[in-house]
């Protein structure tokens, strides 16, 4: 047919329709899209919850570094002590650090890292920075930035230099003393400040294995500049960058034979692979799309019951405007597309809310709960598309029964 | 231009066949203006529903212009009420929740519109013809019966169709209100409209040049 600027001006015209009819009974309109506003609402909030969570444990793994591997000691109590003492393991140190770099061919480099239990002096009191001593490599490793002077040098470390590079709310607190070239007593020590670390900004969230360091609490120090009582080389954490991200689980067995050797397999040490974490978080995430299709699944089903309830009473309400549309020359096509544009627009509408009231619910989850969310596009689109599948599904048979309306009885004609 | 030859049709109720039209042989010419009377039960709607092409008979055939409209497919049936045919009720049949503006466009909805002239110009013209120009905004509800009535003409005049059918169009009316809207039906049938109107009221009758009577399903009287 040769309908195209029609059909436009038809479009327009049925929407008008299917709009017009379902405000003019405001209170049945708004209880036949309640279960699509629940439905819709639920499934937003669940997507917008769990995307937050995967964001913040991938926000946790990128900081980590998909390509590291951990190790880091374990405190041992004065028993274990004792019987490593006895089979010669003498904890994580540089040693092991030296032993995994040239030992293992899918090492690129290693860092140390050594956190010290003494505080510096002159501190304002609601911080209560972390000292740590590192080797010149940690910063490239972990991704650190420093935003003014220098990370610690591989000549600070083997002169022993006494400089120190403190995070950005060490150097807040330390106010006209936080400056490059000042410095910080440590201990009885003086170490000049040769740079300031780049805001970092990340909330204190501590999980068990993992501990994300708060490096705007932090001041680093080279390693072995402070030494503590009964002291060895001790380590706290070994961070271990693989040449490249698919020979981590290679790099991992390798390294387990290593440390096993030189500790006399002794668990002195942990590993911990981020990757590792992350396969994790993708089972996790697996599971909560089964739960969240489920949910999906039964209020699509329940929002659709009622919807095809309210439109089976409303295409009987209107029989005669069908059999008068039929007389001025609708098609039964015309009919069914008038009824389905109906349920179509009342499932979206609902929709429309229920992203509103989701987004409310949301905001309000992540502000009175201090849950992380996140609603992406796909958070919205999806309940959308969801509400919308559920109009055309469930209105199919309700715009059906229009359609097959016979136009004599419909106009009122006994027979 | 229109042409029945053995029109036969029944309804079932409850498994049984029950006859309504039995043999209905007719010819109508171009521009003709044709009344239909009868007893109630004696087939008078089923017949105009049937040249409407809102019903198919039973048996027999009719030609409208030439082509048989009982086999023809819900698509073309409904192209040739939307584009030459138009309704005219006893109920008037407005739709209640449009405009009086709305209800006489509502088959543009579904017409081809063959005329170059905006469709908004079209309705108002026609609306403009049967009086009602002040009263474009209005819901059914908020016209008289004669209102409505002449809404309902303006609808089936529209889009110019060749043949009205009207099913006792004053009956829910006046005898004065009736006159008029049986002037108007002269007006669109001196433009040169076939008009079909079936009536149990011999005055209105007597407004067409042609009459018949039926009287359980058969022609029993005609006069011209």
């Amino acid at each position: 047919m040769e309908k195209s600027s029609h059909s436009l001006r038809n479009a327009s015209q049925t929407l008008k329709v299917a709009f017009r009819s379902l405000t003019q009974h405001k209170l049945r309109t708004g209880l036949s899209i309640l279960g699509i506003v629940c439905g819709v609402m639920a499934v937003m909030a669940m997507i917008a919850i769990g995307e937050g969570a995967r964001q913040k444990v991938l926000r946790q793994i990128e900081q980590l570094g998909i390509r590291n591997i951990y190790i880091r000691a374990i405190s041992l109590t004065d028993e274990q002590r004792r019987k490593a003492g006895e089979s010669l393991s003498s904890g994580l140190n540089l040693k092991d650090a030296d032993r995994i770099r040239f030992g293992c061919r899918h090492v690129r480099d290693a860092a140390c890292l050594k956190v010290l239990t003494t505080s510096p002096l002159g501190m304002a009191k609601e911080i209560s920075p972390q000292i740590a001593a590192v080797s010149s490599t940690y910063a490239e490793l972990l991704n650190i930035f420093v935003d003014r002077g220098r990370f610690i040098a591989d000549q600070d470390v083997a002169r022993g230099n006494l400089v120190c590079v403190p995070g950005s709310r060490v150097v807040e607190s330390l106010g006209a003393e936080g400056r490059l070239g000042k410095h910080i007593r440590i201990e009885n020590l003086m170490f000049k400040i040769v740079g300031i670390l780049e805001r970092f900004g990340q909330k204190r969230e501590d999980t068990s294995v993992m501990a994300v360091r708060n490096y705007d609490e932090m001041i680093f120090i080279p390693l072995g500049t402070i030494r503590e009582k009964r002291d060895t080389d001790e380590l706290t954490e070994i961070v271990v960058q693989v040449r490249k991200t698919r020979e981590v689980y290679k790099a991992e067995e390798s390294l387990k034979r290593i440390m096993a050797v030189s500790h006399h397999h002794m668990a002195d040490y942990q590993m911990v692979v981020p990757q590792e974490l992350l396969r994790q978080v993708q089972k996790t995430r697996r599971m909560f799309n089964i739960v969240l299709g489920a949910i999906a699944g039964i209020s699509l089903i329940v929002g659709g019951i009622g919807i095809m309830n309210i439109m089976l009473a409303t295409v009987s309400e209107r029989t005669k405007e069908i059999g008068i549309r039929r007389a001025v020359g609708a098609t039964r096509r015309d009919i069914m597309v008038q009824f389905l544009a109906e349920s179509l627009m009342l499932t979206f509408a609902g929709g429309v809310f229920g992203v509103m009231l989701g987004a409310l619910t949301v905001w309000l989850i992540s502000g009175l709960g201090r849950w992380d969310t996140a609603i992406t596009l796909p958070a919205i689109l999806l309940p959308l598309l969801m509400s919308a599948l559920v109009g055309i599904c469930f209105g199919l048979y309700p715009a059906w029964q229009a359609a097959r309306t016979d136009p004599v009885i419909a106009l009122g004609h006994a027979r | 231009m229109i042409k029945l030859s053995g029109i036969v049709k029944e309804y079932h109720i409850a498994g049984d066949a029950i006859p309504v039209l039995r043999g209905i042989d007719l010819s109508v010419g171009r521009g003709d203006f044709l009344s239909i009377m009868g007893p109630s039960g004696s087939g008078k709607s089923s017949l105009l529903y049937i040249l409407g092409c809102l019903d198919r008979p039973v048996r027999g055939t009719y030609l409208l212009d030439g082509v048989d409209v009982c086999h023809a497919s819900d698509e073309e049936r409904s192209r040739l009420r939307a584009n030459q045919i138009g309704f005219v009720f006893q109920t008037f049949n407005l739709i209640p929740s449009l405009s009086l503006f709305e209800n006489v466009e509502l088959p543009f909805l579904y017409a081809d519109g063959d005329d170059d002239r905006p469709v908004k110009e079209r309705v108002m013209a026609v609306i403009e013809q049967v009086g009602l120009g002040d009263r474009i905004k209005h819901r059914p509800s908020e016209l008289s019966g004669g209102e409505m009535q002449r809404t309902a003409i303006a609808r089936a005049a529209v889009m110019n169709p060749k043949l009205i059918l009207a099913d006792e169009p004053t009956g829910n009316l006046d005898s004065e209100t009736g006159r008029r809207i049986l002037e108007l039906f002269h007006e669109f049938h001196a433009k040169g409209t076939t008009i079909i109107m079936v009536t149990h009221d011999r005055a209105v009758a007597s407004h067409a040049d042609t009459r018949i009577t039926l009287k359980d399903g058969k022609i029993v009287s005609f006069s011209a």
